[in-house]
């Protein structure tokens, strides 16, 4: 093993790991985030480095998402034979009744009142620190559709904290 | 086209998402606007308020015994080589039993190993181009290790064959449930010529490289040539399916229109060819030098071709060229020589330099990139690559990618390369594949005649209970995706021809929908007037000119003509059919290598339709 290999890795972890978790959160739920990101590392290990260096973010939020689509969907297929836990499934996007509830802040509370998409691309801009064309690349979008679901993320958001009964929307000519 | 719609500058502004260029012509706007400050400050100050939130959110991460697992996988992992599918498989599968054996403190849940999300983003890694394919370590190494050791075996197996890939056919679509199929054409032909290298190896293909699409569309059919100004002809036939023959095939042809090559303004083509080590072998840049002296004698004085070539460091071997000096062009593919590192990146954007000096207005101008599959992109990101070779298409100037060599790893990058750049995307493995694609074919190859070229397809009811689009499963698009102008579709190229298969189960004989329920809670809903009996459907296309940005429709209704099949038809249902057991779909029904030789066999068969016949004889030896 190579010291500077691991160096690298372990840098990448604890710059990236408090993101990866809340964004895994939001897409899995508390429990199950720490084995996406765990797997998600697990990975990284296994990566070059060459070929990861460059758009490090964009890959591990991009492994990060696939290992929690799946883990999320084997979670939900095992609770709903547990008939039991059917009203802990997620009813509306991951994030759950319960987590919502405590959501204490109105911040945080329209944070998680907004459609998935439009919530991922907020996690992953200001948390993750990501540039327009790397979530694109993690939620397989063009870079000018992030820009329009954050734009109008922004503007739900307003609405919901500043209360503002009206948010002015202005539009623009643009050739295509 | 001119579309309005909502202005996200004051976002992106905010987000520090805008180029200099941009930022000073938005703040210009800033100083005039006072609505657009007001904006601008409300945006911000939300932006603010999430800060704060994610600020004031307490420090997680992750627990030490995770972060010391990490460091074991760290301790045990060997780097993985470079595109090459077979060691990459076994490197990994190695490395997770080693890394599971040491692994004794895990859950003890015990979740069973899983291999879904690897494969997810090991597909969307191919056609995505993200980066490096993560390996299975992370999936399996969360299981104990006697479920590892249970099931690496087969695990192992299974990525070997789907590193490749990972799709399904198409299944059955019940008429009642969406009447309604659309997808992209495609014209590419590789997985054909891939499939005939590996069987002529001996060895089954990969099943995820058998894409049939590219099967059938690898050999021409008759269809007429189109009328009026139309780009091209659409026609339809239907028939038995040969596998179920309870079932019906529709066969849907288009046919791109002919193009002398006198009537060609002009063709300006830059080779960017890969000159890294690997590319030394006898069937790579040895055989791309023959292919192309053979493309060059069709050249003559209003052609440009210029050559650049990518090897450690991006070199310009010949500047845009006229294509009656054969004699410099020649000696200038004398000089190339394999050796050095690839470095594509730098490569690609001194190719789209030449291409736009040699740039012939209402011509064809084309980057034909040449390699092997190492197509490393150094500085820049693969996305940076993918959107480059989408904005160059933009401008007129589109990509062709020619695969060479055994191996191919980056088999889907190409093809999606290929596919941003308005381009074709062909697997060279012969002289005579290479004369097929670059000489033969040189106008259809090179000269779009219509490009995002969608099909949808509404069957009636009347007339049909269940259908499935054979193959194109990569192609699949949305419905509303066909009336949307800004949805990129496939190209058509002069002299082309596209040809899609439907299966068809019929209505009204209480037959059986393979693979899905009747529904309970439904019956199919009120046809209309127009669900006249003997029409299956009604095909609809869109496409746009080659430079144009707004679609045009053709519609044209299909009937059953009551004829016996053409031999065209018999023979498209026999690549189908051999593609089918290649892939051992799930629909292949009776579906038999002797039955696909007698299908080919019954018409006329030129040497390459007689290939086939030979490639089906080779699968079924393999098989047993």
């Amino acid at each position: 093993m190579q010291d500077g290999a691991a160096h690298w890795v372990m840098e990448a972890l604890s710059r990236y790991e408090a993101a990866l978790l809340r964004y895994a959160t939001t897409l899995v739920g508390r429990s199950l985030a720490a084995d996406v990101v765990q797997d998600t590392f697990l990975e990284l290990c296994r990566a070059k480095r060459e070929q990861v260096e460059g758009h490090l973010a964009a890959w591990l939020f991009t492994v990060c998402k696939h290992r929690a689509l799946d883990v999320g969907k084997r979670e939900r297929r095992l609770r709903s034979l547990e008939e039991a836990h059917v009203d802990e499934i997620p009813d509306s996007g991951p994030v759950s009744k319960l987590e919502r509830r405590e959501a204490a802040s109105r911040v945080s509370a329209a944070l998680a009142g907004l459609p998935e998409r439009e919530r991922e691309a907020l996690v992953l801009k200001l948390d993750g620190g990501l540039s327009y064309k790397e979530i694109a690349e993690v939620m397989g979008l063009t870079p000018s559709n992030v820009g329009f679901i954050l734009h109008g993320a922004l503007k739900r958001l307003q609405r919901e904290i500043v209360g503002e009964a009206e948010v002015p929307v202005r539009a623009a000519g643009r050739t295509s | 086209m001119n579309q309005t719609h909502e202005d996200t500058r004051v976002t992106d502004y905010a987000l520090g998402e805008l180029d200099a260029a941009a930022r000073a012509a938005f703040e210009a706007e800033l100083r005039e606007s006072a609505e657009l400050r007001e904006e601008l400050a409300g945006i911000e100050s939300t932006l603010r308020a999430l800060r704060e939130e994610i600020g004031t959110t307490p420090k997680v991460a992750l627990d030490e015994p995770r972060r010391e697992r990490i460091r074991q996988e760290l301790a045990s992992a060997t780097p993985r080589p470079k595109s090459r599918l077979r060691a990459v498989v076994f490197t990994a599968v190695t490395a997770t039993a080693m890394a599971a054996g040491a692994l004794v403190f895990v859950r003890s849940e015990g979740r069973a190993p899983s291999v879904t999300a690897v494969d997810r983003v090991a597909s969307k890694y191919e056609k995505g181009m993200l980066g490096p394919q993560p390996t299975a370590a992370a999936s399996a190494a969360t299981g104990s290790k006697a479920k590892v050791d249970q099931e690496r075996q087969a695990e192992g197996q299974r990525f070997q064959r789907e590193a490749y890939d990972s799709f399904q056919d198409n299944p059955f679509i019940r008429v009642a449930t969406d009447p309604r199929s659309t997808f992209s054409v495609d014209v590419d032909t590789a997985s054909y010529a891939l499939i005939r290298r590996h069987l002529n190896d001996g060895q089954l293909p990969p099943k995820g490289a058998v894409r049939i699409e590219e099967m059938i569309n690898y050999f021409s059919y008759a269809y007429p040539e189109p009328e009026g100004d139309r780009p091209f002809s659409v026609s339809s036939e239907v028939g038995a399916a040969p596998w179920a023959p309870q079932h019906r095939l529709l066969k849907l042809g288009l046919k791109g229109k002919h193009v002398a090559p006198a009537d060609v303004p002009g063709t300006n083509l830059v080779f960017l060819i890969d000159t890294s080590g690997s590319m030394s072998d006898e069937n790579k840049l040895p055989l791309l030098k023959r292919a192309f002296e053979l493309l060059v004698q069709q050249l003559d004085a209003v052609d440009r071709v210029s050559i650049v070539a990518y090897a450690g460091s991006a070199g310009l071997v010949l500047g845009p060229t006229p294509g009656n000096d054969k004699r410099a062009i020649l000696s200038a593919l004398d000089r190339l020589g394999a050796g050095g590192s690839t470095n594509g990146g730098q490569g690609i954007e001194l190719a789209y330099k030449m291409a736009n000096e040699g740039f012939v207005k209402g011509g064809v101008n084309r980057v034909v990139l040449a390699t092997d599959g190492d197509f490393n992109v150094g500085v820049t990101s693969q996305s940076d690559l993918v959107e480059l070779v989408e904005q160059k298409a933009k401008t007129g100037v589109f990509l062709s990618v020619l695969g060479f060599g055994s191996g191919n790893y980056n088999d889907s990058t190409m093809e999606k390369l290929a596919d941003k750049g308005n381009g074709n995307y062909a697997y060279v493995d012969t002289l005579n594949e290479a004369k097929k694609v670059l000489v033969e074919q040189a106008t259809g190859t090179l000269l779009t005649i219509a490009k995002d070229v969608k099909i949808q397809v509404e069957f009636n009811p009347s007339e049909v209970a269940a259908f499935r689009l054979i193959g194109y499963e990569n192609r699949v698009l949305s419905h509303q995706d066909f009336n949307d102008d800004r949805k990129d579709a496939g190209e058509i190229g002069a002299d082309h021809t596209v040809t899609a298969l439907y299966e068809i189960v019929p209505a009204g004989r209480g037959l059986a929908v393979p693979g899905t329920d009747p529904l309970k809670y439904q019956t199919p809903g009120a046809p209309t007037g127009a669900a006249v009996k003997g029409e299956l459907g009604t095909v609809k296309l869109r496409y746009k000119q080659p430079t144009g940005t707004e679609s045009q429709l053709i519609e044209v209704a299909v009937r059953e003509s009551g004829v016996t099949e053409s031999s065209d038809f018999r023979f498209a249902a026999a690549v189908a059919e051999l593609g089918m057991l290649l892939r051992d779909s799930p629909y292949k029904g009776s579906a038999s290598y002797s039955e696909v030789v007698r299908l080919a066999q019954s018409g006329e068969l030129d040497e390459r339709r007689r290939e086939l016949v030979d490639l089906a004889h080779k699968a079924e030896q393999l098989r047993r």
